[in-house]
């Protein structure tokens, strides 16, 4: 109990000094939204200023950052300057989209992972493990970017696959089975992208992990009283590997938010990424806080997450 | 394959790669910013070396481009129009490594002649002259930028391992911070910190500062990691038994140990920090026109139709796979090294 | 003050395959002629550490009320089994560790209450060799730059003349200077020990403190280094601290012997003594669980 009281405090000290922290950066940034309205003729300095005070804008910095932690602890997120509405029904919208893409993808790349991973790791030192291990090296160093272009490349040029987007226009007016087909074609291409991304990494983790533990003694002394090795793999070796797998698998909740971000700006997925770019680019302050505090959430949770399921699952952790 | 021949081949290869970009003026035969309008997205110039009588010549030559008056935008060659191509022949100016004057270029044609290695862009540009010059500015960010992020690691890293106590504390907490946010969004939300319309030599400098000061934190914990274990060494012991002091056991027995983790680091940080620029620049939140930068190469592909028409301006993201390859391959090999020698 | 004489010749055959001892071959010193170098008084040090999880603090003894006499110019041994707080006496001794109470009366002045530059002169005079030799120095620098650098450290003379006497006293402990390009993993066991005494030696200390610096060595180069140990005494007038759980050992050089028990020193007495008329229950034990000693220890008193 003190070790989840003392992991939370640190979570949450941890959360308040990245939002003062990226708070803080964003203000200090010379210029603001209003800038780009300033060339218009027809605003006047008045109009212009009135705007800023409107906002909160000429406020000092401490002032603006309590008001802001106030009305976020009543789930407020500030306000948008370019919708001119408040910023979590945006944010929620883009979220739910963004969480949709990564959600499938870490499904894909678990799902592949997996087994290979694990059949990598039996195999260790045959053919099977070096050809894995050579492909997965070279996922590695196909940098990100290219990796996203090739696949809008392909999507291009065969047709198969729409080119970004989330839905077709015209998909509100087909029924349920044809627009799921829709979204689902729209889904696929980003996710399988994201998925390969994410794929190297887990699998060499993976494969460490049951190296691992298929080398432990007792899994010899068990191989040793003649268990079948199918049984081996499943019910000694998985279990005993699960601790560095739970923690993979809280660190691959913690980035579902960011990972996606590349590939949701490349194939046009309306998620948090493509957002981030635009309010950055028109200096849209609130919503960028915002957007590096909800992923930052993540990222702190999901770790958290981790370390707890492993607290509670390794009873050696426990017993200090 | 031994992990001395692999580190030693991709170290000789990447030599050779970064000659070819700091030499970028010799070896492109255009400058980076030479428009040729009427000569838009052309695609890569054919080298023949049998002429249409089919005469073979020792000397390769190009045909001349001739733009289609019905369907602009397609080029046909010219066979009339014969321009043999020069080795080491003087074409327009450039500074050699941005300081002498020369004029001296690898290859080349005579006017109006062109040789289009990679194709042109939008706006005529060469694009085999931008790759170079443009690997030149992302190369050259990676570089500075992990340099400046190994500096504050080691320095950070060194502090907080050696007295531990408060400032290991703080130092290990300020860096959790930083890793605890999703660095590309850190990345561009610093980048939003910046103004967005300033000099181009001060994005480029502003950039490199922005993403060295992001990415200390994980060489600073490996570097910890390290001096931690060095500093319990008997021959540290030993050495303070003689009264030295910690700046001296600091420098002739602790950092010593560093320099392996430090160069395998190097070698990772290196093209992370290159895709960093490349990303940036890509999204028009790095380097901008007419500077060119493999992402400012890269920008052109968001649009649907250069990507889907005009296949050679694929070509830059391609040819930056064996770049990183090679970087990879050599932290392999010295991560296998470090680990095999005793100590 | 009188110097023992060469005691080689009557080493030499003490261990050959027979477990006894030879305790007539150390003659005694003239009581009254001798003047204490180090005194340690009521020395205790405690460390306090934290659970891995929870974070409580927890203390740990590792010296607790520790009296002891040296001796100038003899050499003491200090047995005891491990835990018993030996390492922690040999290196509060060395300054390499503050110990929480106590004092430490060194040639008159007490080691506790120095300032830091009197801390450095304090350096020079005791010098500590470590069990394991190859730990002990660094893998990345030739011997003669491992011998030089205490006084490179202490800034004295320049790197020329520093080369000089590294390479006399690596021919002093018997390593010819030709070999001062050598890293240390090129020299086998026993050659690294004697690296690392010449590298003691370097400032000319007065008090050499041997932390179980032979146990790692085989009986032969044991005997080597014991020979080695005894001319440099010698030739130098050192007062050794000789850290040991080896009691074949300890009755080889040692002029006194402490015991150690429980972080505490519960017998010192003059080698010979001890190992007639052990006093305390523990020296006892320690003393029955050798056999040939007991034979020799009856055949005296008898």
């Amino acid at each position: 109990m003190r070790y989840l009281a003392h992991r939370l405090i640190h979570a949450t000290l941890l959360l308040l000094a990245i939002s003062f922290f990226s708070f803080a950066l964003l203000q200090l940034a010379p210029g603001d939204y209003f800038d780009s309205m300033r060339l218009n003729p027809q605003m006047s300095r008045q109009t212009l200023t009135g705007m800023r005070s409107e906002y909160g804008l000429d406020r000092p910095l401490p002032v603006r950052y309590g008001h802001w932690l106030v009305s976020l602890l009543h789930g407020q997120l500030g306000v948008s300057l370019a919708s001119r509405g408040p910023v979590a029904p945006v944010l929620r919208v883009r979220a739910r989209n963004t969480l949709v893409l990564s959600g499938t993808a870490t499904l894909f790349a678990w799902l592949l992972a997996l087994p290979i991973g694990i059949w990598s790791a039996t195999k260790r030192g045959g053919w099977a493990d070096r050809i894995w291990s050579v492909a997965t090296s070279a996922l590695l160093t196909i940098p990100d970017l290219v990796l996203f272009l090739g696949l809008l490349l392909l999507a291009i040029r065969t047709g198969w696959f729409p080119t970004g987007g989330m839905r077709t226009e015209a998909a509100a007016d087909l029924g349920l089975w044809s627009s799921a087909k829709d979204f689902a074609l729209h889904l696929i291409l980003p996710a399988f992208g994201v998925a390969l991304v994410s794929l190297p990494v887990l699998v060499r983790h993976i494969r460490a992990a049951m190296i691992e533990a298929l080398d432990s003694p007792f899994l010899r002394a068990a191989r040793g009283h003649g268990i079948p090795n199918s049984r081996l793999l499943f019910r000694y070796a998985l279990p005993a590997a699960s601790n560095p797998l739970i923690s993979l698998l809280g660190f691959s909740v913690a980035t579902m938010l960011s990972v996606s971000a590349l590939a949701e700006i490349v194939l046009s997925w309306p998620g948090l990424g493509p957002l981030l770019v635009e309010s950055i680019l028109s200096r849209d302050v609130y919503v960028v806080v915002a957007i590096v505090m909800l992923s930052s959430v993540f990222l702190v949770a999901g770790n958290l997450f981790a370390d707890l399921l492993l607290f509670a699952s390794d009873p050696r952790i426990r017993m200090e | 394959m031994t992990h001395r021949h692999k580190l030693w081949g991709a170290l000789i290869l990447l030599a050779c790669f970064h000659a070819l970009v700091f030499f970028a003026g010799f070896f492109a035969p255009y400058d980076f910013a030479t428009h040729n309008r009427e000569l838009a997205f052309a695609p890569p110039t054919r080298i023949h070396f049998v002429d249409a009588q089919g005469k073979f010549h020792a000397r390769p030559f190009v045909y001349g481009l001739k733009n289609d008056p019905a369907n602009s935008g397609i080029y046909a060659t010219d066979s009339t129009q014969v321009y043999p191509v020069h080795f080491f022949e003087r074409g327009s100016a450039y500074k050699l490594a941005g300081i002498f004057p020369s004029r001296l270029h690898l290859f080349g044609v005579d006017d109006p002649g062109r040789i289009f290695l990679m194709g042109t862009d939008a706006f005529g540009r060469d694009q085999f002259s931008r790759f170079l010059y443009g690997g030149r500015i992302s190369l050259m960010a990676g570089w500075i930028a992990a340099g400046l992020s190994l500096l504050i690691g080691i320095i950070v890293g060194t502090l907080a391992g050696f007295y531990g106590g408060w400032i290991d504390q703080i130092l290990m907490r300020g860096g959790e911070l930083f890793l605890a946010l999703p660095w590309l969004y850190l990345l561009f939300a610093v980048r939003a910190a910046l103004p967005l319309h300033i000099a181009e030599w001060q994005v480029f400098l502003l950039l490199i500062a922005v993403m060295g000061l992001i990415g200390w934190a994980r060489p600073a914990r490996l570097i910890r990691g390290v001096v931690l274990s060095a500093k319990e060494r008997n021959f540290v012991l030993a050495a303070r038994g003689f009264g030295a002091s910690d700046a001296y056991v600091i420098c002739r027995h602790v950092l010593p140990q560093t320099y392996g983790v430090v160069l395998t680091q190097m070698t990772l940080l290196i093209p992370q920090y290159v895709l960093a620029e490349v990303t940036l620049s890509f999204l028009g939140l790095g380097v901008s026109e007419p500077m060119p930068s493999w992402g400012t190469l890269l920008a052109a592909l968001q649009q649907y139709y250069v990507l889907s028409s005009f296949w050679w301006m694929f070509l830059p993201a391609l040819f930056l796979i064996p770049v990183f390859l090679l970087y990879y391959a050599a932290a392999d090999a010295l991560q296998e090294r470090l680990s095999s020698v005793p100590l | 003050m009188a110097r023992t004489p060469n005691r080689k010749s009557s080493r030499k055959s003490s261990w050959y395959g027979e477990g006894t001892l030879r305790m007539d071959a150390r003659p005694q010193l003239a009581l009254d002629r001798r003047e204490p170098l180090v005194r340690v008084q009521h020395l205790s040090k405690q460390y306090v550490q934290r659970r891995p999880l929870t974070r409580a603090k927890f203390t740990v003894q590792a010296l607790d009320d520790a009296n002891l006499t040296i001796w100038r110019g003899t050499t003491l041994a200090l047995i005891g089994e491990s835990g018993s707080g030996k390492s922690t006496l040999a290196r509060c001794l060395a300054l390499l560790e503050k110990p929480s109470g106590g004092a430490i009366w060194f040639a008159g002045e007490n080691l506790l209450e120095l300032n830091a530059k009197d801390h450095s002169k304090f350096h020079r005079r005791i010098q500590l060799i470590f069990q394991d030799p190859t730990s002990a120095l660094n893998p990345r620098l030739s011997a003669a730059e491992i011998v030089a650098e205490p006084l490179a450290i202490q800034r004295e003379g320049t790197k020329i003349s520093r080369r000089r006497r590294a390479l006399e006293l690596m021919e002093q402990v018997g390593l010819p200077a030709r070999w001062e390009h050598k890293r240390p993993l090129e020299f086998s066991g026993g050659q690294r020990q004697r690296l690392a005494i010449a590298r003691a030696l370097a400032l000319e200390p007065q008090l050499l403190i041997l932390d179980e610096a032979l146990s790692s060595l085989d009986l032969a180069n044991q005997e080597m280094l014991l020979e080695l140990l005894a001319d440099l005494q010698a030739a130098h007038s050192l007062t050794y601290l000789h850290i040991s759980h080896d009691l074949r050992l300890v009755s080889q050089c040692a002029d006194e012997v402490a015991v150690m028990n429980e972080r505490k020193i519960v017998e010192q007495k003059s080698a010979a003594e001890l190992f007639a008329n052990p006093e305390h229950p523990y020296t006892r034990e320690l003393l029955a669980a050798m056999p040939s000693l007991e034979s020799i220890c009856l055949e005296r008193s008898a």
